[in-house]
């Protein structure tokens, strides 16, 4: 594999936009990317599993006499390109010409944050040697075996980082390229309970090394979740007042994912068409969504069209302030683009935390995970499994799994009635613990 | 035939010849392996899309690229490279070897061409040889069928993607083997409006076919379905909370075996002790009604495989006989560790990733009911119809499911229509409470895909009708 070095991507992007507009395409953007990748898995104190790759590959997006084509590649090999960006143009002429399809002013294309305050790319990714995630991975299985339950059947450890270059360019002039750095770790346990093998694990993802959790940490948390596990069953159905875990909080916000998008809202697939300006959360519910957090796992200083990243309140002490949408739908709806991706999603923090809130509910199910699932973005419908606890006044009562919660997302976020001041900082939804009141639960 | 040539053909016309082949395998196992193979794919894969009342988008996009495995005992190293110069392919082999420290393994033989061992897709045609021009009417077709149908058809949208996939996998053993792997899907989706509310449907199909899959009747009977399933929803309700009795209907519902028992027979999640099913070989697990089959063999589904991911012949695999659990599904490494043959269930999602254990066609074979019995002795229950997805927690066995669209059973009949409630039960406690299977057999047309360690692979699923004593189920109603 070649060393990486991005230097040649900008060359090489150009290039390819030079020969789309030769060969008869009006618009072009073209995407170049590179990247690299690590996993080592361990169990029963071995290495199960060590991955590794050099990526690459290009995208390259055309418009010729109004019509429009899509197109990826990973064999960047010079005799592939031409034959491929050829072929791009000519599967546009079968197309039929689509008006509403226009790369964006180039004044509205650009960078919101500088590469240095998105903080993105730790230094200490290049440094770091394949014993240096060896020996990380053993120190967390190491801790978990530490702390084993005499009940433990099985564990396992995993490390993986990345690092990965982009390069975009626009016909329009837009030139601009973005790199970052990640890294997880996170331990897995099974436990022995009769046939069944509960199992539960801790895992979290930074883009800076120094930001993950120390081995011992990571053992701990997935010890106190896998013990939860045992003996869960399922409660009685009925409403129960609901906390939903600051880490679980983006499997429910993200209903309103589809409903806010600019493809949805033109299909009229949408339970949140016509209701911007309107209430459709409780006050207590205010959600930003910002590219420009230093460090975010989400943040970008461009968003899949080009248009400058910036920090937009999607909702406002429960008022609908803006939808996602993108160039292309927001042509065809007649209104402004407002950016079409989902960066990191940001909830305002209240002041008190899951075990405060807990202690003064009589009972309550406590939410720590889902299992399958799904919504429909026209009624704002939703269904899930999933496993939690049940609680009295704080303290463990049950174990719950075989559970499922449903109802509608607009009406479930009217039932907020506190945010937590514990935020989850190790995914793009930095959500903290959620309050809700009579939320329907389906068990025995 | 694009099959009868040599094994080696595809990917001669990149530049990787034999010598090249066994040059990257050889520096792959120098330090010793017990098991290595080198995995090329070339996959190009093209959709076209219609919106509004225009075929506005085409796609395609290609992937090109080897990865490599060396395996010791039950450790693996892989890597991978987009790059086929000889280079790039050897620093691969050095990396994925990494796992080996001099470990005294078995060095590798000559490798062998071999000729195709089966031959269970045959296409008269690749679809690169199918002009985008052809499928463009196609789908402006069934958008016009769509809004003729009914006035409440307000939006529609339609899709053909497919794909031609070549691998060739090249073991330590000796094996070569070349396969040739077509895709197709089509989708219609499409929103019904009425009295200001809005609700959507789908249908789609795929196969490993070519072009003369979208005969006449199946053309019609997506779009049909999807007008269908959008009207129903507009009247439909959520049913009631809490465990009832459930009718499965034939087809897709084949997803309960999937997540209810398919996951937990893959060989790796029990040789690792950590799946439910760990210690139930040979005992019995459900009732006698109930046989249930993973299947690489089914002409043309979307699951089946000629050879699997890693050289191993496929087959029919019978998981759980007369309810007794006969199998796991195994890839080699597996295999190696219980000592039985590979199941031809080594798979995965593309060069970029190492074999696990997966599911190929899965579905339980019929049984003696009459599929109206099955609802004639439900008081009150749900009868399941269409669904969306499924998830498997695979030690503790629990499961859930995603009911699209439904009805209620109120005395033995079949009533009001009911959409978006997810269900959730046990494994095996779900497996014993199944009390009858119906005759009616179908497998399900439509393009399921299974994720499982971040690898998306195509399967199918079928099912009899099935009723099942007690399931919970999510409704919005106390």
């Amino acid at each position: 594999m070649s060393r990486f070095d991005g230097d040649d991507l900008l060359p090489l992007a150009r290039h390819v936009l030079e020969r789309a507009r030769a060969l008869g395409a009006d618009e072009v953007s073209v995407s170049v990317s590179r990247g690299s990748h690590v996993t080592i898995q361990r169990r029963d104190r071995m290495v199960e599993q060590a991955t590794e790759a050099i990526t690459q590959g290009l995208v390259l997006a055309l418009l010729a006499d109004d019509r429009y084509t899509s197109n990826a590649t990973s064999d960047l090999r010079p005799e592939a390109l031409e034959p491929f960006i050829a072929r791009c143009v000519q599967t546009a002429s079968f197309i039929e010409p689509d008006p509403y399809r226009r790369l964006p002013d180039a004044a509205l294309c650009g960078r919101g944050v500088s590469e240095e305050a998105l903080d993105q790319d730790d230094p200490a990714w290049g440094r770091r040697t394949a014993s240096d995630r060896a020996a990380q991975a053993e120190a967390i299985e190491e801790a978990i075996l530490a702390s084993a339950r005499t009940d433990q059947v099985s564990c396992s450890s995993y490390v993986a980082d990345g690092r990965g270059e982009t390069v975009r360019v626009l016909s329009n002039g837009f030139a601009d390229r973005t790199s970052g750095a990640w890294f997880s770790a996170g331990g897995d346990i099974t436990l022995s309970e009769g046939d069944r093998r509960p199992e539960a694990g801790a895992s979290y993802s930074a883009r800076h090394l120094s930001d993950l959790p120390d081995p011992e940490q990571i053992a701990a948390a997935a010890q106190e979740r896998v013990a939860h596990r045992l003996g869960s069953g399922a409660a009685p159905s009925g409403a129960y007042p609901m906390l939903l875990e600051n880490r679980c909080a983006g499997r429910i916000l993200g209903v309103l994912a589809a409903p806010m998008s600019g493809s949805a809202l033109h299909q009229g697939r949408s339970c949140l068409m016509d209701r911007l300006g309107t209430q459709i959360a409780s006050e207590h519910l205010t959600l930003i969504d910002d590219p420009t957090i230093p460090r975010g796992l989400g943040s970008q200083p461009w968003d899949g069209d080009c248009l400058i990243a910036r920090p937009r309140t999607l909702i406002e002490g429960g008022v609908l302030r803006s939808y996602n949408i993108g160039v292309y739908f927001a042509r065809k709806l007649g209104v402004e683009p407002t950016g079409g991706g989902r960066s990191n999603w940001v909830i305002a923090p209240g002041e008190r935390d899951l075990q405060q809130m807990a202690a003064e509910l009589d009972r309550a199910v406590l939410v720590t995970g889902f299992l399958g699932g799904n919504s429909n973005p026209s009624t704002g419908d939703f269904s899930y499994g999933i496993r939690g606890l049940l609680l009295e006044r704080g303290e463990i009562v049950q174990s719950l799994s075989e559970m499922n919660v449903s109802g509608n997302i607009l009406q479930l976020l009217g039932q907020l009635v506190e945010v937590g001041s514990d935020v989850w900082g190790w995914s793009s939804v930095r959500a903290p613990t959620l309050r809700f009141e009579g939320v329907q639960f389906s068990g025995t | 035939m694009h099959q009868h040539l040599s094994p080696l053909a595809w990917f001669e016309g990149f530049g990787v010849h034999k010598s090249i082949l066994d040059t990257v395998l050889a520096e792959a196992t120098a330090r010793g392996a017990d098991d290595a193979d080198l995995y090329l794919e070339h996959t190009t894969s093209t959709a076209v899309g219609l919106s509004d009342g225009v075929v506005d988008r085409a796609h395609t996009t290609i992937d090109l690229g080897m990865g490599v495995r060396v395996v010791v005992g039950n450790q693996v190293g892989y890597a991978y490279t987009e790059d086929l110069s000889l280079e790039s392919m050897l620093e691969a082999a050095r990396t994925a070897r990494a796992i080996a420290h001099d470990h005294s393994g078995t060095p590798p033989v000559r490798t062998e061409p071999r000729g195709p061992v089966a031959d269970y897709y045959p296409v008269d045609r690749h679809w690169s040889d199918v002009d985008l021009s052809l499928r463009v009417p196609m789908i402006r077709a069934w958008e016009e069928r769509a809004f003729a149908s009914d006035a409440r058809i307000d939006k529609v949208q339609a899709m053909m993607a497919d794909a031609d996939k070549h691998v060739l996998i090249v073991r330590a053993d000796g094996l070569i083997h070349a396969d040739y792997r077509p895709m197709t899907r089509g989708f219609v989706s499409v929103t019904a409006l009425a009295d200001g509310q809005r609700e959507s449907g789908s249908y789609n199909v795929s196969s490993r076919g070519d072009l003369t899959y979208y005969d006449e009747a199946r053309q019609h009977r997506m779009v049909d379905r999807a007008v269908e399933r959008a009207l129903r929803a507009l009247d439909a309700g959520s049913p009631p909370a809490g465990e009832m009795p459930v009718v499965l209907a034939a087809g897709s519902s084949g997803i309960l075996l999937h997540e209810a028992i398919g996951h937990g027979m893959e060989a790796d999640f029990n040789r690792k002790d950590i799946s439910i099913y760990a210690s139930k070989l040979g005992k019995s697990i459900a009732p006698s009604e109930v046989t249930i089959v993973d299947d690489a063999t089914l002409p043309h589904a979307r699951g089946s495989l000629n050879v699997d991911d890693e050289g191993s012949p496929t087959e029919r695999t019978v998981l759980v006989d007369h309810g007794v659990l006969r199998t796991y599904l195994h890839d080699r490494i597996s295999a190696r560790h219980y000592q039985v043959p590979s199941t031809g269930s080594g798979r995965r999602e593309s060069f970029r990733h190492p074999v696990l254990p997966r599911m190929r066609s899965t579905y339980m074979e019929p049984g003696p009911h009459e599929p109206e019995a099955l609802i004639r002795s439900v008081k009150r229950g749900l009868y399941c119809e269409v669904f969306a997805n499924g998830a498997v927690q695979i030690g503790a066995g629990d499961f859930s499911f995603y009911v699209r669209h439904g009805r209620l059973i109120e005395d033995g009949k079949l009533t009001e229509p009911v959409k978006d409630v997810n269900l959730i039960g046990n494994g095996p406690e779900v497996l014993e409470a199944i009390q009858m299977v119906g005759n009616d057999l179908e497998i399900d047309e439509g393009g399921w895909t299974c994720g499982k360690g971040g690898q998306g692979v195509p399967v199918s699923q079928g099912m009899p009708s099935v009723l099942v004593g007690k399931l919970s189920v999510g409704g919005g109603r106390a």
